[in-house]
């Protein structure tokens, strides 16, 4: 019995300690939540995490950024009815699908909090839900331009490696990709999955079963990374036509090495850096860009990679 | 043997020792969870008393998650007693509300029949799932983990294919004017929100379409639901006599069987009622959010799990309580939302879940000592 | 005792095989009210695959089952508890987790109507269970008490003293003593004693010669699936039982050399 008090009073004492020491760290000023739709293994968003901390102390605010660990969106419609229920001075989020967020949204802009969309959503939905601005790609006419670039090199079928299947924009990349081909995206979009090795190993399923495919898009490093992988093993690295969505390390490599084409860089950075700017600017001295910030789509390419590569996965 | 003497107090062997009111209280199954529920708000109140978690919108927001929880920790915790677990909880979650959604958006069907359909389906596929566990004597575990895959791949699947897209929506418009919807998405009580918000004991919106109403407006049937299932959950554990049987069942099929419990039956009827649970909680979900997306519920299984184990049910089955089940679900939904209030960074919270996991299961397995009397 | 009335329970040349297995090869008993009929044998002798014939749990592949002088066919071991037939398991069928009440009226439970819902009747089980336990002899702390902080020996009380709450006519008890101390197995017995004196027959199986002879009123020894017969009370010494049932004579001399101990 005393060994049994015993592992409990430390499992309790375990239990308090990283509660104390994170529970301290407050600034003093404004306080703004950034609040994604990414579930906790993406990481393409360390790049939204560093630029709102790069902003949090430039303009001397407090900043937070919060996700569902699962990517659940019904999850994170309560983590914005409870970012609203804090108080802050303004709350940055995705809208990836209206019919879950904005209600949430709308209630937290109605109970006074100051909301700019990023990312995931429209310009016109953002003003549905009585937000300020909107900050971002708009996904579809994102994968358009890629599909028109692409219809110029003479591509006529493609295979897009969605790793996200569940996200309504991800879908809409690979429709405006097809669109821009002028083709039918039919079976053309696989469910890769997030698991690395089996993304790989679809890419190469896919590859083998299709022999005459194009090209290939992929809509971020998740996905990016593992078909790079496949490239190799297949012998296909250079000969097929590759372009992707977002930079990462890899990709950068892959422009270099002449493996992929180009990325379609939406400048994350921009989408978590501006909108704290623009709010504490806004709540300091009542100004506000008369328009919505559109941070992509910019296509990287061979030329101009220096700076790219030096902040690639951090800022980049 | 005369009523006389059995009134009159009994003798005492002297072999027996008087056991101690800590002891007693020690083996009831509530206990951790009770005393985990009040260490865990008094933490709170500390820490994060000025942040908003504690006024009208902060107490909606744990609530609502709180009650999700004890949603599926209901049957979660029934099904674990009874000495089996499902692991197909989280993709039910996704599966029925996807199912609510092609039948009344991409179908048209009204919603009320949508629903009914949808939960007929739900319980068909929980009595599959405990069928195969019967027949095959498999675990409980392989067989919903199977369970889990294939329900979570025809949720993505069906809407793609059909749809040619992942999530749904308009199901909100769909259900407008539905007899039925109301009683999973709707609230109660509004009155009462709208005289606290004119007394002042609330806030309202400043501004908007909504401006001068209370902030919360209502109680969400969700929470009923929760509430009402826990109500159920316990009188049906610990007042009748099929509670006997569960508890019989989980605790020895073999000996249960001996002395005639339908232990085949049992299990049959949990795991039908585990996937009631998870339909419900996705009912309320799309009712809620007007729209379904086949990634809902992912994990939840193992949410309802941890909930059930925190609130001192024994993984092993026979030994638990639904009151300590909610009470799990009331604090893993607290101080999930909780830190966010308190600012402690979001991934301390699996630090934090792993940790009183643990220690749950500690405690679980001491207090299974001292009631079987093993050393 | 033995032909003033009818055999309660008669089993008539039982056979059961298990594939190409035959556990037992046509077994014969009476067992009849009011008396302690002892089953012998060693390890792997048919005895369980006999009870479980007898309890409802395996059908026999041929042979008879007369109860109260009718055929009877058991499909499952509620048809055997119904007809009067109970059975306390060696491993006792108790769960160790729930309290001595909840067991005591594990399939059983009383039920009382409020408006349209029966529930579970706890306070009659509780004094029923401690009134029942106090006759037999065991001061329960309460009727909450875990049945596992019972000793081994309390446990069999319990079970027997459910089965004979319940109605049994024939009480069939599978090894009750195999794990029990000395004190426990005195305990056991008396209560067989008890139970016996109830006009209930009993079938008490066991393969220690002492404990059969300490209560039993005819004996009959299993040996690799078959009866060697039956024998009254005064008719046969514990030599002759040992022998019977270890069905050979390497026992005997194993006997010889360890100064008549086994």
């Amino acid at each position: 019995m005393k060994a049994f008090v015993k592992s409990v009073a430390l499992t309790a004492m375990v239990a308090a300690l990283p509660l104390v020491a994170a529970g301290t760290a407050q600034a003093e000023g404004e306080r703004y939540v950034l609040v994604s739709h990414a579930p906790d293994s993406d990481s393409w968003w360390n790049t939204i995490k560093n630029a709102i901390a790069l902003a949090g102390d430039q303009m001397d605010v407090e900043v937070e950024y919060r996700n569902p660990p699962t990517g659940d969106l019904a999850d994170m419609a309560r983590i914005i009815e409870q970012a609203a229920a804090s108080d802050p001075d303004g709350i940055i989020t995705t809208l990836s699908d209206p019919d879950v967020l904005s209600g949430p949204i709308r209630a937290a802009t109605d109970s006074g909090v100051d909301v700019i969309i990023i990312n995931s959503g429209t310009a016109e939905q953002a003003r549905d839900v009585g937000a300020l601005m909107y900050v971002g790609q708009p996904e579809y006419d994102a994968g358009h331009a890629a599909g028109l670039r692409a219809a110029e090199d003479g591509i006529t079928s493609f295979l897009c490696v969605n790793h996200y299947i569940s996200s309504p924009s991800s879908t809409e990349r690979c429709q405006g990709f097809a669109d821009g081909l002028g083709v039918d995206l039919g079976d053309q979009m696989i469910d890769a999955g997030q698991d690395p090795a089996e993304i790989r190993n679809r890419v190469l399923a896919y590859l083998n079963a299709n022999p005459d495919t194009d090209a290939i898009l992929t809509l971020g490093p998740v996905s990016a990374d593992p078909t790079l992988l496949a490239l190799d093993e297949n012998g296909l690295a250079g000969a097929i036509y590759f372009g992707t969505f977002d930079l990462g390390d890899n990709i950068v490599e892959g422009i270099r090495d002449g493996v992929i084409a180009w990325a379609i860089d939406q400048q994350p950075f921009l989408q978590a850096y501006l909108p704290v700017i623009v709010l504490a600017n806004y709540h300091r001295y009542g100004v506000l860009p008369g328009n919505n910030i559109n941070s992509g789509p910019g296509f990287v390419t061979a030329d101009g990679l220096e700076l790219v590569e030096q902040f690639a996965g951090e800022y980049r | 043997m005369s009523e006389s003497s059995a009134a009159a107090t009994p003798v005492q062997d002297e072999r027996v020792k008087e056991i101690s009111g800590f002891r007693k209280a020690l083996i009831r199954p509530e206990l951790g969870s009770i005393v985990g529920v009040v260490a865990v708000f008094t933490f709170f109140i500390l820490t994060a008393a000025d942040s908003g978690m504690f006024n009208s919108q902060g107490i909606m927001n744990w609530s609502t998650v709180s009650a999700q929880f004890m949603i599926i920790a209901v049957g979660a915790c029934m099904l674990m007693i009874a000495g089996e677990f499902d692991l197909s909880v989280g993709s039910m979650i996704g599966f029925a509300g996807m199912s609510i959604a092609i039948f009344s958006v991409t179908l048209a069907w009204p919603v009320w029949l949508a629903i009914c359909l949808t939960f007929a389906l739900c319980v068909a596929i929980g009595a599959l799932n405990g069928y195969i566990v019967i027949k095959t004597g498999l675990p409980s575990f392989i067989v919903t983990l199977a369970a889990l895959f294939i329900l979570r791949g025809l949720t993505i699947y069906f809407p793609q294919a059909i749809e040619r897209r992942t999530i749904i929506g308009g199901i909100d418009d769909a259900a407008a004017g539905d007899w039925l919807a109301p009683l999973f998405g709707g609230e109660i009580f509004q009155g009462f929100f709208v005289w606290l918000a004119d007394n002042g004991l609330i806030a309202t919106f400043e501004r908007g379409t909504r401006a001068g109403e209370p902030v919360v407006d209502g109680i969400p049937m969700l929470i009923v639901w929760a509430i009402g299932l826990v109500i159920f959950g316990h009188v049906l554990l610990t007042r009748t006599r099929y509670g006997n049987w569960i508890f019989a069942s989980g605790g020895d099929a073999r000996a249960a069987r001996y002395v005639g419990v339908p232990v085949s039956r049992v299990k049959f009827s949990m795991f039908m009622f585990t996937a009631f649970c998870a339909c419900v909680f996705a009912t309320c979900q799309v009712m809620e959010f007007g729209s379904a997306g086949a990634d809902r519920g992912l994990l939840k299984e193992f949410e309802a799990i941890i909930a059930v184990v925190i609130g001192g049910a024994l993984l092993t089955g026979g030994y638990g309580s639904v009151i300590g089940a909610a009470l799990g679900a009331l604090i893993f939904g607290v101080v999930q939302q909780g830190l966010f209030f308190a600012g402690v960074e979001s991934s301390l919270f699996r630090v934090f879940l792993g940790v009183i996991l643990l220690f749950a299961v500690i405690l679980n397995t001491a207090v299974r000592r001292v009631i079987t009397g093993e050393r | 005792m033995t032909s003033t009335h009818a055999a309660i329970l008669e089993m008539r040349d039982i056979e059961k095989h298990f594939g190409s297995v035959i556990a037992l090869a046509g077994v014969s008993i009476e067992v009849f009210r009011g008396e302690c009929h002892c089953l012998l044998g060693d390890n792997g002798a048919g005895k369980s695959t006999f009870i479980k014939t007898m309890s409802g749990v395996h059908q026999p592949t041929a042979g008879e089952i007369l109860f109260e002088g009718h055929p009877m066919h058991f499909d499952d071991p509620r048809d055997a508890i119904e007809a009067g037939i109970a059975t306390v398991y060696q491993d006792l069928a108790m769960i160790p987790l729930m309290s001595v009440s909840r067991n005591f009226f594990m399939g059983n439970e009383p039920q009382k109507r409020i408006g349209p819902i029966k529930f579970f009747d706890h306070a009659t089980a509780n004094q029923v269970t401690m009134a029942e336990m106090r006759r037999m002899g065991i001061n329960l702390r309460g009727p909450d008490q875990a049945v596992g902080t019972l000793s081994g020996g309390e446990r069999q009380t319990v079970a027997i003293a459910r089965a004979v709450h319940f109605g049994a006519k024939v009480l069939i008890l599978d090894e009750p003593t195999s794990a029990l101390g000395v004190r426990q197995t005195a305990n056991v017995l008396a209560t067989i004693d008890k139970v016996r004196k109830n006009d209930i027959a009993v079938v008490f199986i066991t393969h220690n010669v002492r404990h059969a002879l300490a209560v039993g009123d005819r004996f009959t020894v299993l040996n690799r699936g078959k009866t060697l017969g039956t024998a009254q009370r005064g008719q046969i010494t514990p030599d002759e039982l040992q022998e019977m049932m270890a069905g050979g004579q390497e026992l005997v001399a194993l006997e010889d050399s360890l100064g008549g101990t086994v």
